[in-house]
């Protein structure tokens, strides 16, 4: 049989595409986007996290148009963000910066500065709340007017709610091993194609950007036993960090910097306890930190980041969570989802050569039987 | 004020303020636009806790407006889609550049509104610690 090269389905396709809106818009309503952006935070710090850009209202838009689904809105979004040139980078940015919204430790009981729960569903019971069918804008106005009128309790003057790392009093301690700076320029890896071994500010980079469920289940693997780490979540913060860029031609501190906006973010310093050998063989216990950031409250994914970012920092062939080149290069949403989805593509060519082959061998077979 | 400051207080304050520290130049100089307000990124370059290195978290949209005003040029850049006060922040970043003697005018207006921030922030962070837990040791007998 030979191959016949085909074109064609151009109508087809236009008619698809006109068909998609319609599924979107069947039932004659839309959804505003800023009405996504008013009541669906979680998806779009998910969408904003694995796509890597950080805006609410071009998240929101995504999701309009992927119509919540939030493998096709990073899609759109990394998309649009390979249009826009990027004309800055930022002035080191550190943690602690963070004006705190909520802020745990799973280690720690008394912290200095306490225990912020903030908003978290952790304490709800997951009951649908069916009243919630009948929320109406007056309604969330109303109770937002009671909600800030209610006396606070608490006098004390906060204008600036940092709070000093927990890491730092373990630190110390001398319970966590020393650290200096490492001003070390960062490699990007939307710049640069990831060769290994990788470097940390890479498996960082692909680690925050990657599909929260990829993150989550590989971190769930090697809890479970496929990885060999023991983690307590250190410290867990939510908060917004400000951000500043330089003069673009003239050098300056940073009173002279821009300050450009602030940026929501989740962070997790994951502890893990490890045996270290120090002089004539005398094994000591001390924490080990794993590192989790990303856009957005997104807090299963940045402890799972911190429990991987562990993982990578000592290779071991024994657990795929522990080798670099199986977490980094499947946990991506456009890579991942976009090569399982092109297998939907036409491959005429490829799986009639495969068809040729098995033909051919039952052909041989039958003809071996019969003589 | 120095321009960290200046720009705090323009971006997280009413942008009333900054439409009116405009104007006043607007009409008193002749403003070139050099770069009309454009969307372009600012990639984030954040420092881990775990090594203290430095890695990419991701970009934050911007836009991004430059003026001239006497030969000096005046850049305005904020977070999201918001070419107004790009613009504003352009025209007052280059007033401040070019030395004009309005800005000398401006540090209480700029003041007053830092305190407006921080009485919000008050409010908004005695909210926050409501949610601050208070252990309380139980009795077992």
């Amino acid at each position: 049989m030979g191959y016949v090269a085909v074109k064609g389905g151009t109508l087809a396709i236009e008619e698809s595409i006109k068909r998609l809106k319609f599924e979107r818009v069947k039932q004659g309503r839309t959804i505003e986007v800023e009405k996504i952006q008013a009541g669906m935070r979680g998806l779009i710090d998910q969408v904003m996290s694995e796509s890597s850009i950080y805006d609410e209202t071009l998240a929101a838009l995504a999701i309009k148009q992927a119509e919540g689904n939030p493998e096709e809105a990073v899609f759109l979004l990394r998309a649009y963000r390979s249009t826009i040139p990027r004309k800055h980078y930022s002035r080191v940015i550190e943690s602690d910066e963070m004006q705190l919204e909520r802020r745990i430790s799973a280690s720690f009981k008394d912290i200095p500065g306490g225990q912020i729960l903030g908003a978290t569903t952790d304490y709800t019971h997951r009951l649908l709340d069916f009243r919630l069918m009948e929320e109406t804008d007056e309604s969330v106005q109303e109770w937002l007017h009671q909600f800030h009128n209610e006396d606070s309790q608490n006098e004390e003057q906060v204008t600036d709610l940092t709070l000093a790392k927990v890491l730092d009093y373990l630190r110390k301690e001398g319970l966590i091993p020393p650290c200096e700076n490492n001003n070390q320029e960062p490699d990007d890896v939307t710049r640069e194609s990831l060769e290994f071994p990788s470097t940390r500010s890479q498996r960082l980079q692909i680690l925050t950007r990657g599909q929260t469920g990829a993150v989550t289940s590989l971190a769930y693997a090697v809890i479970r036993g496929y990885g060999a780490l023991h983690p307590t979540v250190g410290e867990l913060r939510v908060g917004k960090l400000p951000v500043t860029i330089d003069h673009p031609t003239s050098e300056g501190n940073d009173e002279d910097s821009y300050y450009i906006g602030e940026v929501q973010v989740t962070e997790a310093e994951m502890l893990m306890p490890v045996s270290v050998e120090k002089e004539y063989g005398k094994k000591e216990m001390e924490f080990e930190i794993g590192y989790g950031l990303c856009f957005g409250q997104n807090e299963t994914k940045a402890i799972a980041m911190g429990i991987l970012d562990n993982c990578l920092e000592h290779p071991n062939n024994e657990f795929p969570s522990h080798n670099e080149e199986f977490v980094l290069y499947h946990i991506d949403s456009v890579e991942s989802t976009g090569f399982i989805s092109h297998l939907k593509m036409p491959h005429y060519v490829t799986f009639q050569s495969k068809l040729d082959s098995v033909r051919k061998t039952k052909k041989e077979e039958r003809q071996e039987v019969n003589s | 004020m120095k321009r960290r400051r200046r720009t705090e207080i323009l971006i997280n304050g009413s942008q009333k303020l900054a439409e009116t520290l405009t104007k006043t130049i607007t009409e008193h100089y002749d403003v070139k636009v050099i770069q009309e307000p454009e969307n372009g990124l600012v990639m984030m370059k954040v420092r881990e806790t775990s090594k203290k290195s430095l890695f990419y978290p991701g970009e934050v949209l911007v836009t991004e407006c430059k003026v001239q005003i006497n030969d000096v040029i005046g850049i305005g850049i904020v977070t999201g889609e918001q070419p107004e006060l790009s613009h504003h922040l352009a025209v007052i970043d280059a007033a401040y550049e070019a030395n004009l003697p309005e800005t000398k005018e401006w540090i209480q207006l700029l003041e007053h509104e830092e305190q407006n921030i921080i009485k919000t922030k008050v409010t908004e962070n005695q909210s926050i610690l409501k949610t601050k837990v208070n252990f309380e040791t139980m009795d077992v007998s």
